[in-house]
């Protein structure tokens, strides 16, 4: 009953604004000590969670139904965002390349090993925290706010295990599969404008040459940790809801920003670690 | 069973029409809602606590995110850059192109990514729980316009208080991209401003604030149309709430594209 028993201590420090910060002290020492408080949460959330997938019996069907829910909703609105993204970026690298060099034939190469190493990863998952993880969070929220699941404790079933171990599954699933589609897309996208602004040859612009083992694995690392994170901190602000459509409003807002910076601040330690580990 | 088998013929261009005119339903309103508030401010009756308090609670106490995201978003500009400046060995130019990098196109682009998670999902949770509990009823029938007391402060206080937070990101996004320069390509801080001083001109800095203000009130006007328009109580907002910041985050990339294209 670990998510019982601590809902009555964050429930002050949750609600922004509802308490404002006296003393100096305080004022100073608030955000830290919520962030501690919050990063206990996320790992105590975290542990079960695993547990439940490693140990616990798997609903597959539930875990289908997320898939759906997490995978092929969100290609639509990924593949808008990701199609502006390749165009903008090329545009802008091949104004800029041009006032240096004249030459655009390494453009490609440079702009897919860029986008296998991080942006595919990253800005896709900033798009999957946003739609993913405000969805998880309102379902949940609702759940909560509309008592189901305490029904559910009541059966002797534990929420994380009913609600988020499926959704953590689909999305750990579906974060690789639509990251993949993420860079197929934005490569399309960056390819086609380079041809028509900039008159770069298809295959001059299809140049994987400079794509490694270690960008390749960089990747996997990064849909691995996003598709992780984004459930994770999702469903915990979702199951912390308390104070009827307000609150629901209140944990959608918490789990986008959250996630976001969730994908921002792992982007930077695997980015790092990448660079460290396989130096290019 | 030809029932089962037409509808099956059936099934996905029904849905594809069906999303895309609930697409073309939501552009509309968002339209509709930008042009009467367009109307509203000729001549301009803001309520002045309102807007204070919006500006407070909108900007000051979004500082906090803008600056972690920046100082990240700086830092891994220079660890994306790395592997490109070592490969030409070009230490010299780090400076300019995280500094350009990240004054056009990635600062203001995740500041308002960051921006609408926070700021306009909560704003849309905040209307659409006045909407659920009928106290926007309650203005209408207080003979108080909702458009002008309610949407108009959060509009202008969303667009005034991006655009500050831009350039508060930017300069914390510079900063960070200065550090991890300095950690990982032992780049020296100097050398490192003085290529971004002089390879690049205050026309980098101002596009990026441009676009800033278009993205505030891409954020400001969807995420109070679909606060607006929310039905059915707790889990209407929860999905009002998703579905702005999902409409936010497409418009933003969308106006990304073509205010590159026209601002060069």
């Amino acid at each position: 009953m670990s998510a019982t028993g601590e809902r009555t201590a964050p429930l002050e420090a949750d609600v922004d604004g509802s308490r404002e910060p006296t003393g100096l002290l305080e004022t100073v020492g608030a955000a830290p000590l919520e962030l501690v408080r919050d990063l206990r949460g996320l790992r105590r959330t975290l542990v079960t969670t695993l547990r439940y997938t490693f140990r616990g019996r798997r609903d597959w069907r539930a875990i289908a139904e997320q898939m759906y829910a997490i995978g092929n909703r969100s290609v639509f609105f990924l593949s808008v965002t990701m199609g502006f993204i390749g165009m903008i970026m090329i545009f802008q690298s091949g104004v800029q390349t041009k006032k240096i060099v004249p030459d655009l034939t390494l453009l490609g190469a440079n702009y897919i090993e860029l986008l296998v190493r991080d942006f595919a990863a990253s800005i896709g998952a900033m798009m999957l925290a946003t739609r993913v993880g405000a969805g998880i969070a309102a379902e949940i929220g609702s759940m909560v706010v509309t008592e189901q699941t305490d029904a559910l404790r009541m059966c002797a079933a534990d929420p994380i295990e009913y609600l988020v171990v499926p959704r953590f599954v689909a999305s750990v699933l579906m974060t690789t599969v639509l990251v993949i589609w993420a860079c197929f897309i934005a490569m399309m996208a960056g390819m086609l404008t380079a041809n028509t602004i900039f008159d770069v040859n298809y295959w001059t612009f299809l140049n994987f040459s400079l794509v490694d083992t270690g960008d390749v694995v960089v990747c996997f690392a990064k849909c691995l940790a996003y598709g992780a994170a984004i459930p994770i901190v999702s469903a915990h602000r979702g199951l912390h809801t308390f104070g009827g459509s307000e609150g629901v409003g209140w944990a959608t807002t918490n789990a986008v920003v959250h996630s976001s910076l969730a994908v921002i601040v792992l982007n930077f330690f695997i980015s790092s670690a990448g660079w460290l580990i396989f130096g290019s | 069973m030809t029932a089962t088998a037409e509808s099956l013929w059936t099934a996905l261009p029904a849905r594809m029409g069906a999303a895309l005119v609930s697409i073309a339903d939501q552009t509309g309103g968002i339209g509709v809602l930008a042009g009467r508030i367009v109307r509203r401010l000729f001549p301009p009756r803001i309520d002045r606590y309102e807007l204070v308090r919006n500006l407070h609670k909108m900007g000051v106490r979004s500082v906090g995110i803008v600056a972690i995201t920046a100082a990240f978003t700086g830092a891994i500009m220079v660890i994306q850059a790395a592997p490109l400046v070592t490969r030409f060995n070009a230490k010299e130019v780090v400076g300019w192109g995280a500094g350009f990098a990240t004054l056009r196109e990635v600062g203001p682009l995740l500041i308002a990514l960051m921006f609408s998670g926070r700021v306009g999902a909560n704003n849309t949770a905040e209307l659409g729980t006045m909407v659920v509990t009928e106290q926007i009823d309650a203005l209408r029938a207080l003979a108080i316009d909702p458009i002008s007391y309610l949407v108009l402060p959060r509009v202008l206080s969303m667009i005034g208080m991006l655009f500050v937070l831009t350039i508060v990101g930017n300069c914390v996004a510079i900063g960070g991209s200065m550090l991890a320069a300095k950690a990982l390509l032992d780049v020296d801080p100097r050398s490192f401003y003085n290529s971004l001083v002089t390879l690049l001109d205050e026309w980098d800095f101002i596009t990026g604030l441009i676009k800033s203000v278009g993205f505030g009130a891409m954020i400001a006007v969807t995420s109070c149309h679909f606060g607006l328009s929310v039905r059915g109580g707790a889990p209407g907002v929860g999905r009002a709430v998703n579905a702005a910041v999902v409409a936010a985050a497409s418009g933003i990339f969308i106006l990304d594209y073509f205010s590159t294209y026209l601002l060069g």
